[in-house]
């Protein structure tokens, strides 16, 4: 048993092995191909067949292109591009405009998020439409289009006015935002000391097979401390036992070992503007509802203290 | 059990969680039954922990009365709550079947009744072990216009809330304030993680006794369907809705009237003064949890269907520090972009499998498999699980003329004649293709002839069978109109121009 265990782990550790030297390996090509002598060296040095020059060519090329594009996204955090749509009635002739929103936080690139838009008035070209997009529900992408790209007014005199750009800018600061809070609270969670969420989520549905029933009121309300087996009362400060948001972090709630409870509304900056505490016994505490206000990190520290 | 010496009245009390349902009810045989042995033992364990216990208390030796002992038990009374737990942990290690646990439960441990919290709660476990076993219809909150608001409405503050706010308890109180009058109901909401959902289930109870003694009288009334299922998707405007019914039952019209009141009462529920909800149709409705997740959740997916789908996932805009443009496609260094579903049991190495053999294959072969790759981009796979089975539109452009049927004027005055009578002669609920009046007038108004032509596809999974049939030729790929990759993320819809006609305003917003 212990050597088939042995050779597991081996092969395991080659197969690691194997992987991170094709990533190292696909690093130094791209290195290579990024090189800036390569185009002009590759057209004057005399090569054995002409195909393989313009492969190579068109291998640099590809490089470069993508280098220009990750620049222009790393740094813009906006860009925009073209795109066909093939679907053979599409309006106007299939032309899309696609806003492309990069979303990095704490110097790492997270995720891309798109909206594509078309001309769908034959009478007014230059008026925009949001055909489709990947926005999150919980960005208000509706109110943002209805301020800056509204549709024209069927008999209007004044030409529709539409401001892409603010658009962009202002679509990005809703999206960058929403990471940044979602980001606050997975450290908030780290903080308080429990475990990332993602993690527990398995174990969570294990636990509670048909999820966390909200309106059992009758039963203790106590959980982890039963669940556990813990003393009803622990000894020392209660710590916090839960730590959670809404989709789009406007709301956290907390829950301590002791019972009490707390709601808190995040604005959308990060800043914790108004909180309530509870006693398990509903009694409203102020002091620590007052304490909770402000801004979003150092919020447990600011409740422990 | 001591006999319950409570008057009967009307009153105006909910369905508590505690009431019981006797272990022979058939509503609850028939539940405990579609129940696997797993689910059973873990759900025994839940109503056995404590938080649960007051809603869910078994039959242990020290109820036993005098006269309850004589009569030859199979099986013993355990001692107490701990003893149970222990003896259903240790079915949970050993083998065996799933008859062995349901009657243990009914005729053993909960012999005095099946509490309605249990009920509930087995009825979610059924419906997250199997997710496409029911039909959900998604419809969307949406904020009701008025005048005075809608300034404020439009613009983004920090304190607007673009979303209804969802708080469980005051939720509930006004849906029981909205419900109790009408009828007697038990309400349990659960809030699931993953997927990121909120689940109630209402049980409707349509009597106006909340009373044991009444919920226990087994209605006369065949149609099953006593309860009703709403999801909310955590981050979402939507919410989806179901009957509680087996595949193919047919539900009768007073269960249909009762959960139309249930569904009349949710956005009421969600309103305040001066912020107004209502529930407007999102013309979709699907099978499969998963499919809802896809088309009306919370992420990335919900308006950008078919070729759209690659802006969704990393196919199309890789990370952006990503430079390396020299991967070998060797089946080791591909970078799978994975978007498992927690509600499929896909199998990613059946889709890569079949790229190995794509060596062989002829170059017009391939040149529809790129088309079809264009046209649906990543979606509409066999086994992405967010299959659609019923994809229903009616099509709105004129009848294309040809010279010779224009020299024939009277011909097209047949045809109206016959068109007529048979928009009369349907009989049953008016279809949700059916053509409102403003649409009628304006199909009669041009000179052309608008036939009523519907097209319904069906099938476990359309769009992916749609898919297919341009990979295999039998579609051209480059002329199929749009709606047919699904791009347009509905089920029930109207083709003017060859597009599907959509509401004004952004799509699934």
């Amino acid at each position: 048993m212990a050597t088939m265990e042995a050779l597991d782990d081996e092969i395991l550790a080659i197969r690691a092995q194997i992987a991170s030297l094709h990533a190292h390996r696909a690093n130094l090509g791209s290195i290579l191909l990024s090189s800036p002598n390569l185009p002009t060296r590759l057209e004057h040095r005399p090569v054995a067949k002409e195909g393989l020059r313009k492969k190579a060519a068109k291998i640099v090329k590809t490089q470069s292109n993508r280098n220009h594009e990750n620049i222009y996204r790393a740094c813009a955090g906006v860009t925009a591009y073209k795109v066909k749509d093939p679907d053979p009635n599409a309006v106007d002739n299939g032309n899309v405009l696609g806003v492309r929103i990069e979303v990095a936080v704490g110097g790492k690139f997270v995720d891309t998020y798109h909206v594509l838009l078309n001309r769908p008035y034959p009478t007014r070209k230059t008026v925009l439409k949001i055909h489709k997009h990947t926005i999150p529900p919980c960005i208000p992408l509706q109110q943002l289009a209805t301020r800056f790209l509204p549709a024209p007014q069927k008999d209007a005199v004044t030409p529709t006015e539409q401001d892409l750009l603010k658009f962009g800018r202002c679509l990005r600061k809703e999206l960058v935002a929403w990471h940044l809070r979602t980001n606050a609270v997975v450290k908030l969670r780290a903080e308080a000391g429990l475990p990332d969420e993602k993690d527990t989520r398995d174990v969570e549905m294990e636990k509670n097979p048909y999820g966390t029933v909200l309106n059992a009121f009758a039963g203790d309300s106590d959980e982890d401390s039963e669940d556990d087996g813990i003393d009803k009362t622990p000894p020392g400060p209660p710590r916090i036992t839960d730590i959670g948001a809404n989709t789009g972090v406007s709301e956290i709630n907390f829950a301590w070992s002791n019972g009490q409870t707390g709601t808190m509304n995040v604005t959308k900056d990060g800043r914790i503007e108004k909180a309530v505490v509870r006693s398990k016994q509903g009694a409203h505490l102020v002091e620590l509802s007052r304490r909770a206000t402000g801004r979003i990190e150092g919020l447990v520290e600011r409740l422990a203290s | 059990m001591a006999p319950r010496t409570s008057v009967t009245a009307p009153d105006y009390k909910n369905i508590p969680h505690s009431h019981c349902l006797p272990s022979s009810h058939r509503q609850v045989t028939r539940l405990f039954s579609k129940l696997s042995r797993q689910s059973l033992i873990s759900l025994a364990l839940q109503w056995l922990q404590k938080k649960n216990r007051d809603f869910c208390l078994p039959f242990l030796a020290g109820d036993a009365d005098s006269e309850a002992e004589d009569y030859d038990a199979m099986y013993a009374p355990a001692g107490s709550h701990d003893e149970l737990i222990e003896y259903y942990k240790a079915l949970a290690d050993r083998k065996g079947g799933r008859r062995e646990v349901m009657d243990r439960i009914l005729e053993g441990d909960w012999r005095n009744g099946i509490s309605m919290f249990q009920l509930a709660t087995a009825e979610i476990q059924h419906l997250l072990d199997h997710p496409s076993n029911l039909r959900w219809t998604a419809k969307r909150l949406a904020r009701t216009p008025s005048i005075k608001y809608l300034e404020a409405d439009m613009e983004v503050t920090d304190e607007s809330e673009h979303l209804p706010r969802f708080q469980a308890q005051t939720f509930l109180a006004n849906l029981a304030k909205e419900l109790t009058p009408l009828m007697k109901a038990h309400y349990l909401l659960t809030k699931i993680k993953n997927p990121p959902i909120t689940l109630l289930r209402v049980y409707v109870h349509d009597s106006p006794y909340s009373t044991e003694a009444s919920l226990a009288v087994d209605s006369a009334s065949v149609d099953g369907a006593k309860a009703v299922f709403f999801i909310f998707p955590h981050g979402t405007p939507h919410v989806w809705h179901s009957l509680a019914t087996n595949l193919g039952q047919v539900v009768g019209d007073e269960s249909r009237h009762l959960r139309d009141v249930v569904i009349q009462a949710i956005p009421k529920a969600f309103s305040k003064p001066s912020n107004r909800f209502q529930l407007v149709s999102t013309t979709f409705s699907a099978r499969s949890l998963s499919a809802l997740l896809n088309y009306r959740g919370p992420g990335k997916t919900n308006a950008s269907g078919g070729g759209y789908s690659i802006f969704a996932d990393t196919s199309f805009s890789q990370n952006a520090f990503d430079f390396i443009t020299t991967r070998k496609p060797d089946g080791i260094e591909k970078a799978a972009p994975d978007h498992t579903n927690p509600l499929t049991v896909g199998n990613p190495a059946a889709g890569r499998a079949k790229r190995v053999l794509d060596d062989n294959e002829t170059p017009e072969v391939k040149r529809r498999k790129d088309v079809a790759q264009g046209r649906f981009g990543s979606s509409a796979r066999p086994d992405d699980g967010a299959g659609l089975e019923r994809f229903e539109v009616r099509i709105d452009d004129p009848f294309p003329t040809t010279p010779s049927q224009a020299q024939h004027d009277g011909q097209s005055m047949d045809v109206d004649d016959i068109h007529q009578p048979s928009r009369q002669g349907r009989r049953g609920r008016r279809s949700l293709l059916d053509r409102s009046e403003a649409e009628q007038e304006e199909a009669d108004e041009g000179d052309d002839w608008t036939p009523d032509v519907r097209l319904t596809f069906q099938g476990s999974h359309v769009f992916a069978g749609i898919r297919k049939l341009l990979e295999e030729g039998v579609i051209d790929g480059e002329k199929m109109p749009g709606w047919m990759t699904g791009e347009a993320g509905v089920t029930t819809g109207a083709i003017k121009n060859g597009r599907i006609r959509t509401k004004k305003g952004i799509p699934s917003v």
